[in-house]
Order: structure tokens, then sequence, then C-alpha cells
């Protein structure tokens, strides 16, 4: 918790949560981009409907979800059906936005949730990540795609290690058209510092908004390529009391902005079930 | 595909496990981290079988139990991660360390190892897809290959079907038979069973044929493509099975955090596999009323209609 009484996870997950437009159909991962996309139900997009990968669409959240696949993403869906029908809906166009983590970002928007592959190689990189997934159908099909990760030393860089995920591939104009890809590509990528945005005819990611008593030049010395700023730089409202309020409704006892941590401070499933059942409800 | 179809296909773990599994074989498995066939994978390891190529979409929690008991030589696939809980520790430990030993990676998209999976079902030799175009899988995994579509002339993606040796996957319920009826998301388990050779189906309930008449709509995978039909429940734990019980996320949490040091994995393979003499043995050690706890939870939630 900041001296502001708000963590830099939280006005995370309310800026993305900025990005959802109401009655949109929207692709979440787990984690902080699914509290923003309730956040956003709960906030300015009450009829957003969420889609998972393992096959729900539509589900009216009761209970906070570590993976697409728990039960509770599940919990009073629309539609329960397949994870290859989601995908085919999602190439036939009717999703609308996407939202994306990864370990690495690009100035052209690519993603790396792969491999890190330091003074190494593919097949015994330094770090392994877990992978695709459906990041890169995601970033191949939908229109609109919006990144969160958090704004670190060695995460933005000149070019991604691993291309997992194409944003705007070499910068060209009709790079994505060229490959065979759908959609227009990534338009924020969201972190704990800063939002940015892209350049319409380079393709180039540039500082957009500023979050409060973040400095410019400590952004820049984050970022691994020279960084363009918005002539008309932005800096982001302070959280309101409302939005903090959804924000938590939407991960009510922190299990998972908190982590391990928040999870370890549990007595045990007794209390984790206590919790669990307290805040039900419609999220 | 079943050789022969028959009243009753019902076996023991074990006996279902030993007769399909074998050394050097490929598998993949239902579900899609929620729904897994956990207690399965713990016989495959308890009966030592080796050399495997696993063929799968998400399927992180068992992945990782497989590689670090040594058993798997080749992985094809799309995500191997702990959602928010983190990154695979045994995983990471055969890829970067080569430890217990290093297991060839072929990567795949979501979508784009669904649609192999959809080859297979329909027995056509490819898939086309727009997903993995002009990436880095595309660069690495030279299977995947691109083409001009021969009628539009755009590029596309074409991938192989997949026909993995067996199959295993867990649903709710399934009849003597070998009809399964799954409530909740169904992942990739309709073509997986189809595009597999022999299909091993584990379940939480075994009912009547005349149940599975009564509801035929909720039968994803009929009884031609199964081998064999095991009753196993909590088959699952810790992963959630829709409607029976919810995620154990703090045991899986422990199992993360135990999994990130060699020695303190092996601790725990010996104590909730190893040392378990079948699955029964092992929801004695996880403790019948912490899952008890877990089903009651689920149904404070979903409560499928009887």
């Amino acid at each position: 918790m900041s001296e502001n009484g708000y963590t830099a996870s939280e006005l995370m997950a309310i800026m993305t949560a900025k990005e959802f437009k109401d009655w949109e159909v929207a692709f979440v991962g787990i984690g902080i981009p699914l509290v923003a996309g309730i956040t956003a139900k709960k906030f300015h997009a009450p009829n957003l409907n969420i889609v998972y990968e393992s096959g729900c669409i539509g589900p009216q959240k009761y209970r906070v979800d570590f993976n697409v696949g728990d039960s509770s993403a599940a919990d009073g869906a629309l539609c329960l059906t397949s994870e290859w029908r989601v995908f085919s809906d999602m190439q036939a166009g009717y999703y609308d936005v996407g939202v994306l983590g990864a370990a690495q970002v690009d100035k052209y928007g690519n993603l790396n949730t792969t491999a890190i592959f330091g003074d190494r190689d593919y097949q015994s990189p330094k770090v392994r990540l877990p992978g695709s997934g459906g990041g890169n159908d995601i970033g191949s099909n939908i229109g609109r795609v919006v990144v969160m990760l958090r704004l670190e030393p060695l995460r933005f860089v000149e070019k991604v290690d691993y291309l997992t995920t194409p944003g705007y591939l070499d910068g060209s104009p009709d790079a994505r058209k060229k490959a065979g890809l759908q959609g227009n590509g990534p338009v924020a990528v969201v972190t704990n510092k800063a939002l940015f945005r892209f350049d319409p005819e380079t393709h180039e990611m540039y500082l957009d908004t500023i979050f409060p008593g973040v400095d410019v030049e400590e952004v820049k010395s984050l970022v691994g390529w020279d960084l363009k700023v918005a002539a008309d730089l932005k800096t982001a409202p302070e959280p309101t009391p409302e939005e903090l309020a959804a924000v938590r409704s939407a991960d009510p006892a922190n299990l998972i902005m908190g982590g391990a941590a928040a999870r370890n401070s549990l007595a045990g499933l007794d209390e984790y079930i206590a919790i669990t059942k307290k805040y039900s409800g419609i999220l | 595909m079943t050789e022969t179809n028959c009243a009753n296909k019902q076996m023991t773990l074990q006996e279902a496990i030993k007769k399909y599994v074998k050394d050097g074989c490929s598998l993949t498995f239902g579900g899609f981290i929620g729904r897994d066939c956990v207690a399965a994978v713990h016989e495959i390891i308890r009966q030592g079988i080796k050399d495997l190529t696993v063929i799968d979409d998400s399927k992180t929690d068992m992945m990782d139990l497989l590689v670090g008991a040594g058993a798997v030589n080749r992985w094809e696939g799309a995500y191997l991660g702990y959602g928010a809980i983190g990154l695979a520790p045994n995983i990471r430990r055969s890829v970067e360390k080569g430890i217990p030993r290093k297991i060839e990676l072929e990567d795949w998209s979501n979508a784009g190892i669904s649609m192999r999976f959809l080859a297979g079902s329909l027995n056509v030799p490819f898939m086309a897809t727009r997903s993995m175009l002009g990436s880095d899988i595309m660069k690495y995994n030279r299977r995947i290959k691109l083409m001009n579509d021969p009628y539009e002339g755009e590029p596309i993606a074409l991938v192989p079907a997949a026909h993995p040796d067996v199959a295993i996957i867990h649903v709710q319920r399934a009849d003597a038979m070998g009809n399964a009826q799954v409530f909740g998301f169904t992942g990739n388990d309709e073509n997986k069973a189809r595009a597999a050779r022999h299909t091993i189906i584990t379940c939480e309930e075994i009912v009547p044929t005349e149940e599975i008449r009564h509801r035929g709509n909720l039968t994803l995978i009929p009884f031609y493509c199964v081998d064999a039909v095991v009753q196993v429940p909590f088959g699952c734990h810790p992963q959630s099975c829709y409607g029976y019980y919810a995620y154990d996320v703090l045991f899986c949490g422990d199992y993360h955090e135990a999994a990130k040091d060699r020695d303190k994995f092996l601790k725990w393979l010996d104590r909730y596999v190893l040392s378990a003499r079948d699955h029964m043995d092992y929801c004695e050690k996880v403790g019948w009323e912490r899952l008890h706890k877990l089903m009651g939870m689920e149904r404070h939630f979903n409560r499928i209609p009887g």
C-alpha cells in the first residue's frame, strides 16, 4: 500500500478496466487482467462479458479464480462449451478486446511469454516461462489488445528473446496483414508506473500517461530503447474511492493481488473456505 | 477407439494404466487446469512408465509431476504454468538444468494445438489456422507449415493432426459401457477422445445407462471412443471438478513451494504418490475431511442437477 492509500497493482487494474467498453466481449486471462475485467463490470461496463479459453462464456463471477479451468470459471456462465470452439469464435471475430500479460515486450508491442534466453537458447534457456497458452491466439486474432506487465529492468527491450505473441512485428506498415494476422494489434501497455500507447504511423510504443508520483526520467531509464514521449503527456488521475472499492470487491480477500503472501497468511483450508463464502455473491 | 464394444468396460486404475500406457507412448489428458486426471498420472508414476511424449494444450500440474518424476521425454503443447500461483518448478529445472533429465520441447499456441486434436478427430491430415503466423512459434517449430490459401491466396498456417496413443479423460459421470458425461467447460476432450488410439475414462461416479439416456445432450464422449472406464472419486485433487469439489489452492500452493527444491519435491512425491498404494490411499493421506470440505465448498456454488 502506497502513502496514497492504494497499491500499484490496484492502479494497474483500474487503468486496464478503463480500456473495456460496455457490452463488449473480452477474452481475459487469470490474475490482474481478470480483476480489471470485474472492476469494469462493477463500474462503467456492467454488461461486459468475459470469455475464458477453457470454454466458459459470460460467467457471473461468484468467487475469484486461480486458473482459467478452475470450476469457479464456470460459475453462472451463459454458455459452457469447448476450448476449440471459443478459439474458433475468436478467429471468426466475435471477441472485441483481449488482455494479456507478458515477461517481455518490445517497442512494437511484440510479447515474450516463452523463454528468457540469457546467453543460452530456446531449448536450454536461462528461464523457461509458461509458453503461449492462448496469448498468441489473442494477439493474432483480436482487434484490440491491452498488455499488462510491470515496468522493471529487462522487461521493456529493443527486441524480445522469443516472439510468442505478435504485436506490430517489425513495425513496418501492413506487417501484420502481410503475415496473415487479423485485428489491429495492441492499443495499450499498462504498467505499475505508466501507460504506453502506439504511434499509428510508426507503430512504435510511446509514453502516453504517467502515474501520480512517477517521473519521466525514471520511466525512460527502465525502457531499453530511446522512448518517445507524447507531446501532450498526461498524468493519470488518482483513483477515486468508488474505483478502489470496485477493484477491491473483485478480489475481496486479496488472494490474487496479494499472491503467495496472502495465501500463506491464511490459517488453513477452513479460513480459505470461510473467506470465499463470506465474500461470495456476484463479483 | 475401442477394439470391442461391450456392456462393461470397467476396470481398476492399475489395470487400465498397465494395459494401455506403455514406455515410449504418447499421451494426452482431458480437462484444462481443472477436471485434470491427476490420479491417473499418479498411477503412471507409480508404475514407473518412462519415455513418454505428452501432447497437450495447458496441463501444468500433471506435467510438472511427470517431468519431476523423470517420466517424460518430449512435450508438444501450449502452456506450462501455475496461473496466478507462478511458474512450473519441475519444468524449469528440466529445461534449464536437465534435472532429472532434459525434456524436448515443441511449442504451440492453445488454438494451434486445439486444431491438431480437431484434425485428428476428423481423420484429416491437417487443419488450417490463423494463429502463430509471424511468430517465433513458427520459427522454432518446423511442423507448422506456412502456405497461401489455394482459393484466395492469403497466408495461413497448417498444423498436423494429433493422434496420441492414449487419451486419459476425467469426467463427472459415465456408465459402464463408456458413455462419458461432462458438466462445466469441456476443453478439447471430445476431440482428444476421438483422435487418440485408446481412451481411458476416469470418473467421479458410475451411473446406470438409463441415467445417461435421460440426459443424452451431456454425453461428450460416446462409448465407441472408449476402451476403459474407471471410477476414481476425487480423481482431480488438488484441481477442481465442477459440481463435485473446489480447487484446493492451498494444497497446490504448498506443492508449488516444495517443488522449487528438488529434494523437497522428491519427499513430496514419495509421501503422496510413491508410498501411496493406490488413489484411495492418496485420499487417506490428503485427508477425507479435507476432501469433503472441498466438496461442500463447490456445492455451495455449483450443484449438478440429479
